[in-house]
């Protein structure tokens, strides 16, 4: 029982995407151009060559946020979307219906369809494969180049993600939706 | 359990899509299921299970830098590949290429069994044949090529009428010793002369060392030409970028290009081309000229300072004047230079990449000097020169032949590099019959020259040349498809390889362990460069019985049993026991036992490992502590040559200078050309990746927005690009990254491989485009003086 | 004939005969060639779809909602229209109105039946669904209470239909309003399902479930023309004309409360300031279907009705065709301009142009199985119409 969250130093991040294909690998996600569970968005640069606008071009790396109030629960109508006993949010493949609901209500795009089980699937925090098998990080944690990402539980006042956030200034994304999302950005 | 896509059936579905050719090699195609110790996963992507699996210690190949991880083996799959946690020099991480390694090793266009060449050189017609067979046409031939036997029978066993080439990797020098050592041939060339040879040199000679840059505590940092987000090299990339964006490292970055390295500095300078140097030269204008330097460093280390500081002095090498040429405001290079100057350790990133202008040589001398000017060289924070473990060499007993001819690819080269050649010039000389003797083999491995040496046509013209190509390799490259006897290679993960050291700051060894045996019919290097050489041995000894006169005189004095086995002529005696048994003995006999035991486990080991090593957080780890860490040590290497004499006598430079012929014009209407690294992506053998393909599938041509605006070009609409060398066609990139005379492509893309199902036809290939021009010093090519034009299509 | 206890009472000469036995006219013929074409078309869409799943239609990761959930909702609002003109007459007690009562709960009910077979092949697992429903009911979700409240609907609609076969008004009255209720409740979820999109300002809020009550009944009257027209052959009665004429002064009045509905709704929305809520509605304004909306639904019938106050049925017969084409853009632009702003704005790829609008076109599959929805619907109503006696009773 734990309350799992993300704390991301993003300013760390390369846009190398190595978190994008350890997931996959792990995970055994689908390949496709649209079928990622995580990724990082970057913004077109602006400015005209030379004078760019260096912090226009911040890279951001997304996913399920994990929403204490996720609104793709909200709205599904069989409870296929869930919260585990890790508050991490779930997908019963089993009860999932596909009427993509989820996929509209979710604010940050963070689902998308599994073709092969024809239905939705995002990003697990790795409870299924890692963290069930015992193991203390995510697939994209563990593998990132400049280390952008902590994982850990939030009840948990020791953990390292409750010290970062306590001692790190931070931000969520959409935070004015009250998803009250578990994904962090350090500031 | 859900329904998963087979890989057979993603195979189906894209070769549909795909022309295939008629050749035999298309049947080929279709995977071969093989239920063994290893096997194919069904589907591309296979989820890790929640079951104990077996995690063997690798080392990534999928680029060149070396990371350490430990594959996840369940049931004979590699399902995951993880980083490893013990190795300082990549600092447990994967990047997004090394996790995609899998896709490698289950690509389903992999080279299966050995081949030989039924059609003709280029249209991809195979015959499946059996390793023997594969040897045996080696040396014999078939009716469509000549065998080894034959023409050194020709050539009166001139060994080096053989040549050979081999990219970067563990097991290159085991290739090295089959090739040049017991078969006998000085004509070697490989990737260094199309890719960093000036750095080295130029650094070697300077400094006496290329060093590391500790970026853990620099703290300022110039990074010019180098793209550390993109062109991934550890520990720099996550030391580097962990500090900046006001967290430590002020980073000043230099690039035509704004890369994602520039979208990370604190200051971004879009250098013209090619004028690195002038920008150096000037900043040491006024390091010079506001005497900003340290004094104390150059007393004790400096070599010809006088004459340096004179000569820049003299040639007016102004801030003012390198503006003009640089296109970076010269109040910018003041205070970059005072900055650089002021700070407590500042670097200027040595770099790592191709040659990108004539000039490099100079340029890595000039920026070499200018980091020892600010003495911030050997200690924390600087360049560090630091210990590296030494593994113990291994005695190779090689055969003489006295019929084997000299190298001559020294045609407009200051230094013959001792090992490798220039591609180039080497293959421009035999091409254009320049060679004082025909060269008549290639034999290539893991290295695919007509994507990666400038001026493809004519690669592909020395091929053809070619009476007999062997071509070892894991994935059917566009090279390959002029080989007349392919050998298949076992990837890195089927594959345990010759332990290696790296690290200078905090040096490791690291061996890379076969996490899976070899999948279809395909062998490790080492055992196919053994079972060649058991077959070539006793012919060849045959041929060079006839013509060389000593060996005559030998065989009659010693008797011909004891000169054969003595003498090294039993071609295979190099590789008596396994790799995996030679690293065990080369380990034990230098660090003991224990130290084998860990390395097996590990995969890493260096002394101590096991009480220095501790885990910092959840992501970080400590591999030596901080009092153990080389910084600062005791070598004669440090110097700091400013006046290099002895190149005067060969035709260099003795000291950095510009020259107005570095200046390269763009004619109006004309674009110049240049090329690079990305993140998701390394060269021609990532491009079949399906993973990698996922996140970039083709490259673009970048050209500048507004330019693009002009010419009604728009995002995707397709180009032909034209030099005088060659032509391409790729899709269009409008963006304000790059500058309005230039355009850029990532090298690597426009597969001419059929076989290459993913890669055939994908993209455009800059090795077509870029003119086959080589610097003075080494002969290395220079990939960023070709002007194009383009056009829509 | 006679189910049990259920005595439904069938035209005498219905038969396979009287269904092929109509007048071959030019028109009939071209109508009945058409039904044949669209349902051919269902099954070719269908087929495609079981064999492809999915990838027989053009929805996305950021445009889930295609063609078919557009046609789903287009079926289940006029059946709600349908019931609610229905209900005119026999829940509600106006005369003029009951004339029309049995046509048009006839047709509430065909085309519901047309929509959940729609959606039967836009939702991935329909008999999950009916499992699920059941077993984990999701009670937050505006789409459980739809689908729920919508299966009840259909229940008590077949139950008033029989009853007003039977000419048990007083039966078929209960069942009537009680249907209506459910029927309103459940409309007006699916207009919630769009409300409650959080991460869709366009959407997000009051203003769907209760616009979609409006233009349901809108709908509903479009729809009667319709009917009526291919009942009477445009040849009306007196007494249909006055039907006709009271339902139309109806629609003058729900199309201006229509227009001042959606005015404000655009003047907020694209001046109110709100991110993603006021670029989409400038984006909307300039997208032809949202014209063809407005034209076809308001534009056109309000003029008509405005010539004479609804006394020229037929013109509004064909002002009532160009309506229903105007009510699906409606329902197509709701769904696609609910999605049509990315969620996710940045480059994930670094060769891509930077998100902007979605771009979505429906797949030859959607557009078939859409057509064969629609020719499902007129075929199930036209066998209606040769098994039983549409019309009201004499002596009622």
């Amino acid at each position: 029982m734990a309350r799992y969250g993300m704390a991301l130093d993003y300013k760390n991040c390369i846009n190398c995407k190595a978190c994008e294909v350890a997931c996959k690998e792990e995970n055994g996600v689908e390949l496709g151009a649209e079928k990622h569970r995580i990724w990082v968005g970057a913004n077109d640069v602006k400015g005209e060559w030379p004078l760019l606008d260096i912090a226009s071009a911040a890279f951001l790396p997304s996913q399920c946020q994990h929403c204490e109030d996720a609104p793709c629960q909200e709205v599904c109508p069989t409870n296929a979307t869930y919260y585990d006993e890790n508050h991490v949010v779930r997908v019963d493949s089993d009860k999932c219906i596909l009427c993509s609901y989820c996929m509209n209500a979710c604010p940050y795009d963070a689902r998308y369809v599994d073709d092969r089980t024809m239905t939705v699937d995002k990003c697990t925090f790795c409870s299924d494969t890692r963290l069930a098998r015992g193991e203390t990080t995510t697939a994209c944690q563990a593998t990132c180049p400049t280390k952008v990402r902590t994982f850990g539980d939030l009840d948990d006042p020791n953990s390292e993600i409750s010290e970062l956030l306590r001692t790190r200034e931070h931000f969520s994304l959409k935070a004015h939706l009250g998803t009250n999302p578990k994904l962090f950005y350090l500031t | 359990m859900p329904k998963e896509i087979s890989r057979r059936r993603f195979l189906q579905g894209s070769v549909a899509l795909t022309v295939i050719g008629s050749s035999a090699m298309g049947k080929t195609n279709f995977i071969y299921f093989k239920k063994e110790k290893s096997s194919i996963p069904e589907s591309i992507t296979t989820k890790t299970s929640t079951k104990k699996a077996e995690e063997i210690p690798f080392l990534c190949g999928i680029c060149v830098n070396k990371c350490a991880g430990f594959a996840r083996v369940e049931d004979g799959v590699v399902t995951k590949l993880n980083p490893n946690p013990y190795f300082p020099k990549s600092r447990n991480m994967l990047c997004a290429r090394g996790n995609a390694g899998i896709q490698t090793t289950y690509d389903p266009d992999r080279l299966k069994y050995p081949l030989v060449r039924i059609g003709e050189r280029g249209d991809g017609k195979y015959k499946r044949v059996s390793w023997e067979e594969a040897y045996n046409a080696i040396l014999h031939g078939t009716d469509k090529f000549k065998g080894l036997l034959q023409i050194l029978e020709e050539e009166k066993d001139n060994r080096s009428t053989i040549a050979y080439c081999n990219g970067e990797g563990l097991s290159k020098e085991g290739f090295e010793v089959l090739m040049g050592e017991k078969i006998g041939t000085v004509n070697y060339v490989d990737e260094v002369s199309i890719c960093l040879e000036t750095t080295l040199g130029g650094y070697f000679a300077t400094i006496g060392t290329y060093g590391e840059a500790d970026l853990s505590n620099a703290d300022y940092l110039i990074i010019a030409g180098a793209n550390r987000a993109e062109a991934i090299i550890t520990p720099d990339t996550m030391d580097l970028f962990k500090r900046s964006k006001g967290r430590g490292l002020k980073t000043i970055v230099l690039d035509p290009r704004f890369t994602n390295t520039a979208a990370k500095a604190d200051r971004w300078y879009a250098v013209n081309p090619g004028t690195d140097l002038a920008f150096v030269l000037a900043l040491t204008y006024v390091a010079l000229s506001e005497e900003l330097y340290d004094k104390a460093f150059i007393k004790k280390y400096g070599v010809g300072f006088e004459a340096y500081k004179n000569h820049i002095i003299s040639h007016k090498y102004t801030p003012e004047w390198a503006e003009n040429i640089t296109n970076i405001p010269a109040k910018e290079i003041i205070k970059t230079a005072r900055e650089f100057m002021s700070a407590q350790s500042p670097i200027y990133y040595q770099g790592r990449r191709s040659v990108f202008s004539k000039n490099d040589f100079q340029l890595r001398r000039a920026m070499a000097i200018f980091q020892g000017l600010s003495g911030n060289l050997n200690k924390k924070g600087g360049i560090i020169y630091g210990e590296p473990l030494e593994l113990p060499e291994e005695e190779i007993n090689s055969p003489i032949y006295n019929q084997a001819q000299g190298r001559f690819d020294k045609h407009n080269i200051a230094i013959l590099s001792q090992r490798a050649g220039s591609w180039m010039v080497f293959r421009n000389m035999v091409v254009e019959k320049k060679s004082p003797y025909p060269v008549r083999a290639m034999f290539m491995r893991k290295h695919n020259p007509i994507a990666g040496v400038p001026n493809s046509a004519k690669t592909i013209q020395f091929l053809k040349q070619m009476d007999l190509n062997v071509m070892i390799d894991i994935l059917p490259s566009d090279s390959m498809m002029y080989a007349d006897v392919v050998l298949p290679e076992a990837s890195y993960l089927e594959r345990t390889s010759p332990v290696a050291s790296y690290g200078l700051l905090e040096p490791a060894i690291v061996q890379r362990k076969a996490a899976i045996e070899p999948l279809y019919e395909t062998k490790t290097p080492e055992q196919i460069y053994k079972e060649l050489a058991e077959v070539l041995s006793k012919p060849l000894f045959e041929i060079s019985k006839k013509y060389d006169n000593e060996l005559q005189e030998e065989v009659k004095k010693r008797g011909e049993k004891n000169v054969y086995k003595e003498d090294g002529y039993i071609l295979s005696d190099a590789w008596e026991k396994d790799v995996a048994e030679r690293n065990r003995e080369r380990v034990v006999k230098a660090f003991g036992e224990d130290a084998w035991k860990i390395l097996e486990e590990k995969g890493v080991y260096y002394s101590n490992i096991e009480k220095y090593h501790k885990q910092v957080n959840a992501n970080e780890y400590q591999y030596y502590p901080e009092n153990k860490k080389k910084y600062s040590v005791e070598t004669d290497n440090i110097k700091l040559v400013f006046n290099f004499r002895h190149l005067a006598d060969i035709g260099v430079d003795s000291m950095p200078t510009w020259k107005d012929e570095y200046l390269f014009s763009v004619p109006e209407g004309k674009f110049r050309l240049i090329t690079g690294r990305h993140a998701q992506f390394t060269q021609s053998a990532t491009t079949n990746n399906m993973m990698l393909r996922d996140l970039i599938h083709t490259n673009y041509l970048w050209i500048n927005r507004r330019i693009a605006d002009k010419k009604g070009i728009k995002f995707g609409d397709m180009l032909e690009v034209k030099s005088k060398v060659g032509k391409v066609t790729i899709k269009a990139y409008p963006t304000e990254k790059i500058a309005p005379n230039q355009v850029f492509m990532i090298h690597g893309f426009g597969g001419l491989s059929q076989d290459m199902t993913m890669a055939y036809g994908n993209g455009a290939n800059d090795a077509t485009l870029l003119e086959d021009i080589h610097e003075p010093v080494y002969g290395a090519a220079v990939m960023h003086e070709t002007n194009v034009e383009i056009r829509k299509v | 004939m006679k189910i049990g206890p259920l005595s439904i009472p069938l035209k005498e000469d219905f038969s396979l005969k009287s269904i092929l036995g109509f007048e071959k006219t030019p028109v009939n013929m071209l109508l009945a060639l058409s039904v044949i074409a669209m349902l051919v078309m269902l099954v070719v869409g269908i087929g495609n779809y079981l064999i492809h799943s999915h990838h027989a239609y053009n929805v996305t990761r950021q445009h889930p909602w295609g063609l078919l959930i557009a046609v789903y909702i287009f079926f289940v609002v006029s059946s709600t229209g349908f019931c609610i003109v229905g209900s005119l007459g026999d829940v509600f007690g106006f005369k003029d109105f009951t004339m029309i009562s049995k046509r048009a709960i006839f047709g509430s009910i065909v085309t519901i039946l047309a929509g959940f077979t729609v959606i039967a092949f836009e939702i991935g697992h329909p008999v999950t669904m009916m499992i699920y429903n059941v077993l984990t009911p999701g009670l937050t979700s505006a789409i459980w209470w739809m689908g729920t409240l919508y299966g009840l609907y259909l229940t008590f609609m077949i139950i008033e239909f029989y009853f007003l076969l039977n000419n048990d008004m007083k039966k078929a009255k209960i069942f009537g309003l009680t249907g209506l209720l459910v029927g309103l409740a459940a409309h007006s979820n699916l207009g919630s399902v769009f409300g409650f999109l959080n991460a869709r300002t366009i959407s997000q809020g009051v203003y769907y479930p209760t616009y979609f009550i409006l233009t349901a009944f809108i709908t509903g009257i479009f729809l009667s023309f319709i009917i009526m027209g291919f009942r009477y052959k445009l040849n009306f009665n007196e007494k249909t004309k006055k039907l006709l004429e009271g339902l139309a002064k109806i629609q003058g009045l729900l199309i201006s409360i229509l227009i001042f509905f959606m005015t404000w709704k655009l003047l907020t929305d694209m001046y109110g300031g709100v991110p993603t809520r006021s670029d989409v509605a400038h984006h909307i304004i300039h997208t032809a279907p949202f014209w063809a909306e407005v034209i076809l639904v308001m534009i056109i019938p309000l003029l008509v009705i405005l010539k004479d106050f609804g006394k020229s049925p037929v013109l509004m017969f064909w002002a009532s065709l160009s309506g229903m084409v105007g009510i699906f853009f409606m329902r197509y632009n709701l769904v696609h301009d609910t999605q049509v702003k990315p969620l996710q704005m940045m480059k994930i790829r670094e060769y891509q142009l930077s998100p902007e609008w979605i771009h979505y076109f429906p797949s030859a599959s959607e557009i078939m199985i859409s057509l064969g929805g629609l020719g499902l619907c007129i075929l199930l109503y036209y066998v209606g119409t040769r098994a039983f006696n549409l019309d009201e009773e004499e002596g009622h």
